[in-house]
């Protein structure tokens, strides 16, 4: 075991290393990441064992690492941002295919207009495709939750692909210290891959995503899915406990940050949870009981747990770093929905923070806490807010000023 | 915590000068975290990058706009919007700027301590190249927070280096350099409070605007001319018009496009956009181009 200072790129790359993958096809230009080339210098050196490609596009990409699973090897692939909805077709597909493989999608904000710097609506895009989703905060979680994925993915119980997600600039090219498993202990926590019901044998032909007709027949397959997908809860409370035994760090389906006496519970995903966290520990200062739910494990999406967690608070705020346009918050959206019948729920305010990478200051915090205790008090919920701060309006404004905007 | 922000522009190795006074603080047994960001990737567009350095777990995430420490690799950046290396710079900031300008600080009404040094003279005499100073300004960072060791800095600069590509005989040189501004300056005392300030921002509820305004377009045009990329020059190429035999070669091989004829036919340089590459001090027949090292480039 090493200790080092990572970027989150160079954890999944080390995540994928010690996982020892057969097969990565990658697409090697914008916006791919340093993901892809790290290991692609592993694969030329021979530091990896197997076979790195490149593609002519995330789409091509996104198939070969589909037909590759289906024929028993492991395999890798990583993109980002419009990358992702480049595959988005084949998302699909190969989730339907039931193949165990591990993608990891470096989150930044969709066009446009174009910006390079992280929010979550290229992630959310893929929701309903069938991949289970994990959302990280540090550059440790990135590295231990690529391992982690191909022990859920490859369960007989599961079998469904992994899209690992991880924070463009915040923590892609953020380098923080990562202990670095030893590689004999990853090779007990997860043995090789054999597969029994997607490979390839010249002596055993089958025939592998196949059309039908007829919607009982499609049903059935959707169905199997989301079993499937339901599965990978207690699955991943599993593996988590092995992990912890193995690596001593514990990742649940959700992190719960200082929720046992909270009445206020603040819900964030992925990297600025951190600032969240640190806004938890200010508010506690003042004597004000506050915690904090992360969303790790998005979909499946623990209802029950989150459910649990929830009810008999006084007040939660779900803050968005995404926006559905002509709706709101996407998160808000699921939590409101998992508590709609729960008895002693609490007020649940909906915020959207840091779009396009925007700071999330102290003052916003404030605010969110601010609203959600007076929505406790008084009952008066107020709509989905942006947050945005009056330097940010006065430097916006001249801005569009410089642009030469005609006022109408 | 410590909080180091580094300004440069693309080329200065600012990124990489982050990561040196990451590493060595990593070395010296401290939690650190740091990272870039920029835009376009292109040489001489601003980066800024980013370390942080605790003795415990950092609860902190992406840019801050309090730094304790503020380096910049390059004076003309100062007044560049694009960079705003002065933002956050209260009278406890710690300022290190790569100039040759004594009365900087007063020029620039610039609050706090302020030092300067020159990097890129420095490594124009240890390694002949003035362009990189990630080696001299991460270690001038290592130095002036006053909790590396020497070992520690050389190491994580042959550490960042290697990491790079750089050959063998030029991370030697690069430690020179580090080394020196380790020894040319020494430790200040930092004076930051550990809570960030009640600040005054307050939060607001964005109108609607109607597109003209709210697409993003822009119709004012013609304004490039007004970024002055003279700024990023380390060395000026100087015609002598008195010698020159108007054969227009440093016209047509200029890439900026900022040598300009005049009615005679002389060659003329567009000083507030020209870059310093030196294509034209190459390429003249007659050899009647010299080069002048740049002190004030504004």
């Amino acid at each position: 075991m090493a200790r080092e200072l990572l970027t989150g790129n160079a954890a999944a790359a080390w995540g994928v290393r010690l996982a020892d993958v057969d097969y990565v096809p990658a697409f090697p230009i914008t916006p791919q990441t340093e993901i892809i080339e790290t290991l692609s210098g592993w694969y030329s050196d021979g530091t990896m064992k197997g076979k790195f490609v490149t593609m002519d596009s995330e789409h091509s990409m996104l198939t070969a690492a589909g037909a590759a699973s289906a024929t028993g090897a492991r395999v890798f692939t990583a993109t980002s941002s419009q990358g992702l909805l480049y595959a988005f077709e084949v998302l699909y597909s190969v989730a339907g295919w039931r193949v165990p493989l591990v993608m990891v999608n470096v989150s930044r904000a969709l066009s446009s207009p174009i910006t390079l710097e992280p929010d979550h609506n290229d992630i959310l895009s893929a929701r309903d495709c069938g991949f289970l989703q994990i959302h990280t905060e540090t550059c440790q979680e990135v590295l231990d939750s690529v391992i982690m994925s191909y022990k859920l993915a490859e369960d007989r119980r599961v079998l469904l692909p992994v899209l690992v997600n991880l924070d463009g600039y915040y923590l892609s090219f953020t380098r923080e210290p990562v202990e670095i498993p030893d590689a004999d202990k990853v090779k007990d926590f997860l043995p090789q891959y054999k597969p029994d019901h997607a490979s390839f044998h010249a002596s055993g032909p089958m025939a592998q995503g196949l059309a039908v007709l007829g919607g009982y027949i499609y049903s059935y397959f959707k169905y199997q899915m989301h079993l499937a997908s339901l599965n990978a809860l207690s699955v991943h409370e599993e593996i988590a406990e092995e992990f912890y035994n193995l690596f001593g760090r514990k990742y649940g389906v959700v992190e719960e940050y200082k929720l046992d006496d909270a009445e206020y519970v603040l819900i964030m995903s992925n990297t600025f949870a951190t600032k969240g966290k640190a806004a938890v520990e200010k508010f506690r200062e003042i004597g004000c009981k506050v915690g904090l739910l992360r969303l790790r494990v998005v979909r499946p999406l623990p209802t029950k747990k989150i459910q649990d967690i929830l009810k008999n608070r006084k007040g939660t705020a779900v803050i968005d770093q995404n926006i559905s346009i002509g709706y709101g918050g996407i998160f808000y959206s699921e939590i409101a929905a998992l508590m709609c019948n729960e008895a002693n729920k609490p007020v649940i305010l909906s915020f959207i923070c840091g779009l396009g990478g925007k700071d999330i200051s102290m003052k916003e915090f404030q605010k969110i806490l601010d609203d959600t205790i007076n929505a406790s008090l008084t009952g008066n919920i107020p709509g989905t807010q942006l947050l945005y701060t009056d330097v940010e309006w006065a430097k916006m404004k001249h801005l569009l000023d410089v642009a030469g905007k005609p006022v109408i | 915590m410590i909080r180091i922000r580094f300004h440069g522009r693309g080329g200065h190795g600012m990124k990489t000068a982050g990561r040196i006074a990451g590493t060595a603080a990593f070395l010296e047994g401290y939690y650190a975290q740091d990272f870039p960001v920029y835009g376009a990737e292109r040489r001489g567009a601003p980066i800024t990058a980013y370390t942080r350095i605790s003795k415990d777990r950092i609860l902190e995430r992406g840019i801050f706009s309090e730094p304790d420490i503020v380096i910049i690799a390059d004076e003309s950046l100062i007044n560049d919007p694009a960079a705003n290396p002065l933002q956050g710079v209260t009278k406890k900031t710690i300022t290190i700027i790569n100039t040759m300008v004594n009365d900087i600080k007063d020029k620039f009404s610039i609050l706090g301590i302020v030092n300067t040094i020159d990097a890129t003279g420095l490594c124009l005499e240890i390694i002949g190249k003035g362009s990189a100073v990630s080696a001299a300004l991460g270690g001038a960072a290592c130095r002036i927070i006053g909790i590396i060791q020497k070992d520690n800095l050389i190491n994580a600069v042959i550490k960042e280096l290697k990491n790079i590509n750089l050959p063998e005989e030029l991370i030697e040189k690069n430690v020179e350099v580090a080394e020196k501004c380790y020894e040319i300056l020494s430790p200040i005392i930092i004076q930051h409070g550990e809570d960030i300030p009640d600040s005054p921002i307050e939060t607001i509820t964005l109108p609607y605007q109607y597109p003209t305004m709210s697409s993003p377009s822009v119709f004012s045009s013609g304004n490039i001319i007004e970024k002055k990329t003279g700024g990023w020059r380390i060395f000026k190429p100087v015609i002598n018009l008195e010698k020159c035999n108007k054969c227009w070669i440093c016209f047509v091989y200029c890439p900026e496009g900022v040598i300009s004829l005049d009615e005679s036919e002389y060659p003329h340089i567009d000083y507030d956009h020209c870059k310093g590459c030196l294509i034209c001090y190459e390429e003249c027949p007659v050899k009647v181009i010299t080069v002048e090292r740049e002190i004030e480039t504004w």
